[in-house]
């Protein structure tokens, strides 16, 4: 029999972790109960973090704003300030599992298990997002891309936990989209995603153009010299034609039981195009 | 349950509907009996080994563990399967895929259970294994069964018509084809279960999630050497089957579980990835074409060779061959034709019935194979079709005779007639940047009941109670298809009752009657004919009563009314339950047997192929067009439209009728496009429903189903529609696929995948295979 | 360890092991069987409860998060011996087949309508995409939830 503990505060979990640090940290279960179930993870003790209040916030501060760790992906769709001012991890959550999952998964779970498919993440590091970890006694804020160092692995150290994202709130008329292929349209796990950010000047010249990619790779991957291609260039089907087919030499997807490393590949290639769909679907309708 | 009277034709809410929506419906899976002990297997890790020692005793150890059983606990032939005996309850002298079981424990709790199947150690000999089923046909394959005068040919047969494949020579236009189609596996909701016990009258009791109470009674009865008399199969309503809970999964463990648990109740319930690795699943098949036409488009010959991977163990392989041998050449006159299939042993897992049995895959290769060919020639496909399709009278490429009512026509005329094939081509014109657009169909038939030797019997009986009302003893399980309301249907339409004057007591070997297995699209047909039968003569009974109780009241002014009998001249009435108090139980009791019509002709076939099915009488029809969008940029096939018309005789229940259509047609959407059940030298890859792709609500659009009726031998004119909406979103979809492609994919499933890899490696267009 | 919740309006306290998964606590333990499992890992929505009116896996839920919630089963539905207008919706409009998806789909569509009052046929399509149904092919699904809507509106 394993314990489960619920702390209600960070200080009480703060007391229950250091009396029994070989806990492990559930946020909404459902990767680790799935985890246990198939006999990968072998744990003593639990500690379940969806009682602190605290951590399950969703605030603006300073340009930024500021999403505690055990906020579910319901609450980041329900939040009329991420729909506002992060849409993209709006839609990335739209698309992730289904209504039960996202009422009881979180970002800071998304995050920690360091999934290259999960699927906040390409978004996240799109947007430059930072983590704030804390210890008992030290605080540090690290950029995403720091933090997860490979499959299922990242930077924590022991004591670690991570405590809120901070996301940079992007500069004014920029546009972000989330894409993705599953094997299915819900309940699908990512075969490959792009996240891309885009900032046009009103002749559709690129002022700025950021693209993530997810699944394809040990973590999910960003190309910063291709994205320089864009800049200043006027948004083309031949543009992001190239962007693809760089990006795709650039990514190290594997084959697994979902897809082969090629078709991970081709669709690298091809999603860029979706911008243009996108964009001139945005266009027609008036909507940004 | 409602009070209204339903005639049989209109809307009846199901009678189950309520319970299960409500949660207090008992499934097998339900079932948690006082004291009882929790079952589990230990499966082999290889696919093919002689197992040399069997090492139980740290297992035994465990604290919590009520018995270890092996082979060697089983009294019996420890032998089950119809119609060839060869799969072990456990596995003796070797396994033959992964998944056999092998030892099975009994433990207090689930915990217990899995520590102890850890601790048991089998040391194997492994043996060279195959898993090609062309391979497997090879002179040097390794051997799954030493002492088969067969080898590992479970069963081939021939059809042959006219002169055969010589007459391709004569067609002005002929297309070859090759066809990989993949294993699909059932994934029932509820994944096999059940619960047993020996009762104080030391009768082993079996209730559990299954299609075949009576045969399972059976099979047990040899297998774990009990007279049938000491055994009770009961079946509640099923979580679903489709064809898995055809036959014996876990009872034969539950029945030894319960003849050595010291008397303890025992259940066993799989998880899902015990059901994906132990359970059987369809058919993969090739399918080898050619089909040739005259220069008008009238089909003159065909060649078709199938070769099936039936597993470890023969299950119902040999009836699928023959039904996908009855099926390959479709709804079609062709006069010359030559169809050659095998069905053939590896250390696969075991393949056997699953909707269609067989249809889905004969069809999936014969529709392909028109489109293919009606391009050749320039002609319409719906029209190709027209043109050669069977008329009652005629008889098919296979040789079948269409003795009875054949819909086909009226089922393309009227998708013809429909405006989504009408304004087709301004749709797929239409298609928006990044997407390509295609339109398909597919015509086909579905074979009811057991075919021309083994005779299809249903009996059924049916009581007045002492109350008044009236009780059903079905003889048939309810998978989930809605054949226990239907009865009531049926039932409530002869003897003038509401649905709520009935009770219905679901399969059990106690006290209903063996009326065959729930399968085959003959479930309703079959035991509809026996219950209307039994009603009848239950019927004339009351009314004689009747007669007798009401002096002077004569037989033919009597009107069996709700709850009444009514003397229509004089007005006066007798109440059912004074009629059933004034009779013995022997003459509340009605008992009818019916015996399905069956096609005795043609007998030239093979005789294996006729004793396990070839050929059927009674089809039920349908024509499917599917309407496709692919994404360009990722390879994602949508479903825009999807039209069924069917031809399943008379619709009994509109709604039930709907049901049947919807669920098949998504099943066969995810047969072709998601569902890619893939095993790799005997590993299963696909462990659960992560990995197998089921389809979910958003990607299936509203179907529409029309239907034509037709007059049949069935319960007032009624076919099977349980299967027929399985058998075309395969052909259908791919016609559309390779429409929207301009090139066909000759594998499936159609995953984005392969989509996509297909508009990569020929961008142009144009034919070629893949 | 000793937890207790609010069980479809009834007060519960039972002695659990803290790890028990809630599907288990509620089929075994407890005799309620009306939640389903089938697939134990957050695939296929069978075991779909509601815990503070919010739709959640009991498949993917330790014993312990239990304390001091509020569950809701399907058999939590009925009031007064009436179904709920979802449940109703579900039987006339022919949503169960073999009806060993239908708790959790329920619960499901509970959740959906206590959001979204008036949801959209494709609206309803999400909200119950993460519950597998092999027999409906959904459709009459849709049409109930639909028409529950329309009743409670």
């Amino acid at each position: 029999m394993k314990n489960v503990f619920l702390p209600n505060s960070i200080e009480e979990f703060r007391q229950i972790w250091s009396a029994v640090p070989d806990a492990v940290l559930m946020a909404g279960g459902t990767d680790l109960l799935v985890s246990l179930r198939e006999g990968k993870t072998k744990v003593k003790n639990i500690i379940s973090l969806e009682r602190i209040s605290e951590l399950r916030h969703i605030d603006c501060s300073g340009g930024e704003i500021l999403i505690g760790s055990l906020v579910t992906h319901q609450q980041i769709l329900d939040a009329p300030i991420i729909a506002e001012a992060l849409p993209v991890l709006r839609q990335a959550a739209s698309l992730l599992g289904s209504p039960a999952v996202r009422h009881m998964g979180t970002i800071g779970g998304n995050i920690c298990t360091a999934s290259p498919a999960a699927d906040l993440l390409p978004a996240l590091y799109l947007l430059d997002a930072r983590l704030e970890l804390h210890t008992e006694r030290t605080k540090r804020t690290v950029p995403i891309t720091d933090f997860i160092i490979g499959p299922r692995q990242t930077s924590l150290s022991e004591g670690e936990f991570l405590y809120r994202i901070r996301v940079p709130i992007p500069v004014p008329n920029t546009r972000a989209y989330y894409f993705k292929v599953g094997q299915r349209k819900a309940l699908a796990i990512t075969i490959a995603s792009m996240a891309a950010l885009l900032r046009l000047d009103t002749d559709m010249t690129v002022l700025e153009g950021r693209f993530s990619w997810g699944s394809v790779g040990p973590t999910v991957l960003r190309f910063p010299e291709t994205e320089k291609i864009l800049q200043n260039q006027k948004l083309s089907e031949p543009l992001l034609k190239e962007i693809g087919e760089k990006s795709a030499r650039l990514t190290e997807p594997i084959s697994d039981i979902q897809a082969s490393a090629d078709y991970r590949r081709m669709l690298v290639s091809n999603f860029p195009l979706r911008l243009l769909q996108a964009e001139k679907y945005t266009g027609s309708n008036g909507k940004k | 349950m409602t009070e209204a009277l339903a005639p049989i034709g209109t809307v009846l809410t199901r009678s189950d509907a309520s319970a299960k929506v409500q949660g207090c419906e008992k499934y097998a899976a339900d079932y948690y009996p006082q004291g009882m002990l929790w079952a589990g297997v230990k499966r082999s890790a290889y696919a093919h080994a002689k197992i040399l020692r069997i090492e139980t005793s740290k297992a035994v150890e465990v604290t919590g563990v009520a018995a270890v059983l092996t082979s060697g606990d089983i009294r019996g032939s420890n032998r089950v399967g119809v119609p060839e005996m060869d799969q072990p309850v456990l596995a003796d002298d070797k396994v033959r895929c992964k998944g056999d079981p092998v030892v099975l424990v009994l433990a207090e709790n689930k915990k217990a259970l899995e520590l102890a199947l850890e601790k048991i150690e089998i040391d194997y000999e492994v043996l060279p294994a195959v898993f090609d089923p062309r391979e497997a046909l090879k002179p040097d394959a390794p051997l799954l069964y030493e002492q088969r005068p067969g080898k590992n040919l479970l069963l081939s047969g021939t059809l042959e018509r006219g002169n055969g494949a010589a007459s391709l020579k004569d067609c002005k236009f002929v297309v070859e084809g090759r066809f990989k189609l993949p294993w699909q596996e059932h994934a029932y909701l509820e994944t096999e279960a059940g619960v047993a016990g020996i009762n104080s009258e030391g009768i082993l009791e079996i209730t559990a999630s299954t299609q075949t109470p009576f045969r399972d009674r059976n099979e047990l009865s040899h297998a774990l050497g009990l007279p049938a008399d000491k055994i009770r199969v009961t079946a509640p309503y099923l979580g679903g089957a489709f064809g898995g809970k055809d036959g014996i999964t876990v009872q034969g463990l539950l029945g030894l579980g319960a003849m050595h648990s010291g008397d303890r109740p025992v259940k066993m319930w799989t998880s899902r990835e015990e059901s994906f690795l132990s359970s059987t699943k369809r058919h993969p098949a090739e399918l080898h074409y050619r089909l040739g036409c005259t220069q008008d488009g009238i089909l003159l010959a065909m060649t078709c060779e199938v070769v099936l991977d039936t597993g470890a163990y023969a299950a119902l392989g040999g009836a699928v061959l023959a039904m996908v041998l009855e099926h390959a050449a479709g709804v079609y006159r062709i006069p010359n034709v030559f169809i050659e299939g095998f069905c053939v042993y590896t250390n696969n897992s075991v393949a056997s019935a699953f909707r269609g049995f067989g249809a889905p895959q004969g069809l999936a290769g014969i529709e392909q194979m028109i489109d293919l060919l009606a391009d050749e020639a320039g002609i319409d496909a719906l029209k190709f079709r027209l043109k050669n399709a069977v008329n009652r009278g005629d008889t098919t490429g296979s040789g079948v005779l269409m003795s009875n009512s054949t819909g086909i026509i009226s089922c393309l005329k009227k998708v013809q007639r429909h405006p989504l094939w009408i304004n087709r081509q301004d749709w797929v014109n239409n298609a928006p940047a990044f997407k390509k657009r295609g339109v398909g169909t597919a015509a086909g038939m579905q074979g009811t009941g057991y075919g021309p030797v083994i005779l299809d019997i249903a009996n059924a009986k049916t009581e007045l109670l002492p109350d008044g009302r009236f009780r059903i003893y079905s003889g048939v399980a309810d998978m989930g298809q809605g054949n226990n309301p239907t009865n009531i249907h049926i039932a409530g339409e002869i003897l003038n009752q509401a649905p709520k004057d009935f009770e219905l007591l679901q399969p059990d070997t106690g006290s209903c009657l063996p009326s065959g297995s729930s399968s085959a699209s003959r479930t309703t047909f079959s035991f509809g004919n026996a219950l209307i039968g039994a009603c009848k003569n239950l019927k004339e009974r009351i009314l004689t009563r009747a007669c007798n109780l009401m002096m002077g009241a004569y037989f033919e002014n009597l009107l069996l009314a709700r709850g009444k009998v009514l003397d229509m001249t004089s007005g006066r009435e007798i109440s059912l339950q004074a009629i059933a108090s004034s009779m013995t139980e022997q003459e509340r009791i009605s008992i009818f047997s019916y015996i399905a019509p069956a096609a005795k002709h043609p007998e030239s076939v093979n005789s294996e192929i006729r004793f396990l099915g070839f050929p059927h009488r009674i089809f039920s029809f349908a024509c499917h067009l599917a309407l496709v969008e692919i994404d360009e940029l990722s390879g994602e096939i949508e479903v825009c439209d999807y039209l069924a018309c069917t031809d399943a005789g008379r619709i009994l229940n509109p709604q039930i009728y709907e049901q049947q259509i919807h669920g098949g047609i998504v099943q066969g959407m995810g047969y072709v496009l998601w569902e890619d059940f893939r095993i790799h030298n005997g590993d299963v890859l696909c462990r659960n429903l992560a990995t197998y792709i089921l389809p979910t609500a958003v990607d299936i659009p509203d179907l529409q189903s029309l239907a034509v009726e037709t007059e049949e031998t069935g319960p007032f004119g009624m076919k099977g529609v349980g299967e027929i909406g399985i058998n075309l979103p395969y052909p259908a979809i791919s016609n559309a696929v390779a429409q929207a492609l301009g090139r066909r994919i000759y594998e499936g499933p159609l995953t984005a995948e392969r989509v996509l890899k297909c508009l990569n490696s020929n961008p142009t267009g144009g034919k070629s295979e893949d | 360890m000793k937890i207790s919740f609010r069980l479809n309006e009834k007060m519960i306290e039972i002695e659990t092991a803290p790890d028990r998964r809630v599907i288990d606590l509620l089929r075994e333990d407890l005799g309620i069987t009306g939640t389903k499992e089938g697939c134990g890992s957050g695939e296929c929505g069978a075991c779909t409860v509601l815990i503070d009116g919010v739709s959640k896996l009991s498949c993917l839920m330790l014993a312990a998060q239990l304390e001091g919630r509020s569950i809701t089963t399907i058999e939590g539905l009925v009031q007064d011996g009436k179904l709920h207008p979802v449940q109703k919706a579900f039987v006339s409009h022919g949503a169960v087949q073999c009806g060993f998806c239908s708790p959790g789909m329920v619960m499901s569509a509970v959740d959906l309508l206590q959001r979204n009052p008036l949801p959209g046929r494709q609206e309803i399509r999400r909200a119950v995409s993460g519950n597998l149904c092999r027999c409906t092919g959904y459709q009459k699904i849709i049409d109930a939830i639909q028409s529950a809507a329309k009743e409670l509106d």
